[in-house]
């Protein structure tokens, strides 16, 4: 398809899902997510100019999907409708695309502005007082997200803290990675999973990095593809691994205490917060870091080019941070 | 073997030098990121020429003692591998704990020397 004939197409897909005449502005591609194209323009619809956002699925088949949580993009449309309904905030869903559009898998949303890149979040002084906030805004959110009703969503993967660990542990022995270090942090993970634990809808990448920031503080949450249903202290812990903090100092995301985050997820949710649940999560979270950079660095040279490869060079950030953690020392 | 000269670290210590301190002040955007990258990967397989070797002649030491038999060390790591898995070692083994942050450790000297220190 040419970038005419894609213009046109989206200007069509607009008129149609939005209003007439749907005309665009500023159409422009931005480096995003691994596995989708995002595009950013403005639209001329009903007497008003949108500023919104289109996510196009990747053509990609990645060959563990049907092992992990993954979602298709319709589906992660709907997790976000459905989070929007409940006071969360998720991207505002314009349109589902359908087939006729002729643009393939993908949807629009509401553009918000803000910052998403970690580095600026954690250290630019503007954003010093969105810091100040942003671990209580996390545990109210997380809270709301968990509060998702799962039928609304039945499309989720549903995976608990044990079922997880094994699919890590099925996707390593695809990519015929063998390293001790690895091995010993899936045993470990395998052996120490939580059980029993309550099984709600997990945002699944929730993070510095997928939050849209304004000085005011946090202002959207994207990248809902991985959303699952399992543990949810799975998000407290992602949030918390060292690769998520950019280079800040502070434990949540490099910008809160955990302090902060629990306590405000406890008032939020109305159920406690066990630090040492959190701990399992946080530490199995490096092992997942692990397995996504061999993901990412295993399809690097055609799809991506050397970023990717380099990635596949990252595994030992987080397997060092791991035995950090499970030893008490960090 | 015969070694030809100048050394491979050191012709990949030419190249980056020219990417940092010549092409790179002429980008921006896009190309100055990937050339970023380029030269941070050029600076792992320099060390990587520079210091695998030694590492893993130290690596098979240690795989020899905690297995009490000597080999390849590829041979070596994948039994360690396959005991680690089986539960055919206790996972809080001093000795494997030592083993596992050493072979980590030196694979960031090589891949990532800052995260160590942070």
């Amino acid at each position: 398809m040419s970038n005419d004939d894609f213009a046109v197409r989206l200007q069509a897909v607009v008129a149609r899902h939005l209003e007439p005449p749907g005309t665009l502005h500023d159409l422009r591609q931005l480096t995003g997510g691994a596995n989708r194209t995002t595009w950013s323009f403005d639209a001329a619809a009903g007497g008003a100019r949108h500023q919104l956002i289109l996510q196009l699925g990747g053509d990609t088949e990645d060959p563990v999907d049907r092992i992990m949580p993954h979602l298709e993009p319709e589906q992660d449309a709907r997790v976000m409708i459905a989070a929007s309904e409940i006071g969360v905030p998720a991207p505002k869903v314009r349109a589902i695309l359908e087939p006729a559009d002729g643009l393939g898998r993908g949807y629009i949303t509401e553009r918000v502005a803000g910052e998403t890149l970690g580095a600026k979040i954690v250290r630019d002084e503007k954003f010093a007082g969105a810091r100040a906030v942003m671990a209580q805004q996390c545990g109210e959110i997380l809270a709301a997200i968990h509060r998702l009703e799962l039928p609304k969503v039945p499309f989720l993967m549903r995976q608990d803290a044990a079922a997880h660990v094994a699919a890590h542990r099925q996707v390593t022995d695809y990519y015929g990675l063998r390293l001790p270090a690895l091995d010993m942090a899936l045993k470990w993970s395998a052996d120490n999973a939580p059980k029993n634990a309550r099984h709600t809808v997990v945002h699944g990448d929730f993070r510095t990095g997928n939050l849209i920031v304004g000085e005011d503080g946090i202002r959207c949450v994207l990248d809902w593809e991985l959303a699952q249903s399992g543990d949810p202290m799975q998000d407290l812990g992602w949030l918390c691994i060292r690769t998520w903090r950019f280079g800040g100092r502070a434990p949540v995301g490099g910008f809160g205490s955990r302090e902060d985050l629990y306590a405000s997820y406890e008032r939020a949710s109305g159920y406690p917060v066990d630090p040492a649940h959190v701990r399992f999560w946080e530490a199995f979270g490096n092992v997942k870091w692990v397995i996504d950079c061999l993901r990412l660095g295993a399809r690097g040279v055609e799809e991506m080019g050397i970023e990717r490869c380099a990635i596949g060079r990252r595994i030992e950030e987080p397997l060092w941070d791991f035995l950090n953690l499970i030893e008490g020392r960090d | 073997m015969p070694r030809s000269m100048p050394d491979a670290p050191t012709l990949l210590s030419a190249a980056v030098k020219y990417l940092e301190d010549e092409l790179m002040p002429t980008l921006d955007g896009y190309h100055r990121f990937k050339t970023r990258v380029t030269v941070n990967v050029l600076n792992t397989i320099r060390r990587e020429l520079e210091m695998r070797g030694a590492q893993a002649e130290a690596e098979r030491a240690r795989l020899a003692a905690i297995l009490g038999r000597d080999g390849e060390v590829e041979a070596l790591s994948a039994e360690l591998s396959e005991r680690i898995r089986s539960g055919a070692i206790d996972l809080d083994d001093p000795m494997l704990r030592a083993h596992l942050r050493q072979s980590v450790a030196d694979a960031l000297a090589i891949n990532n020397p800052k995260w160590i220190d942070r």
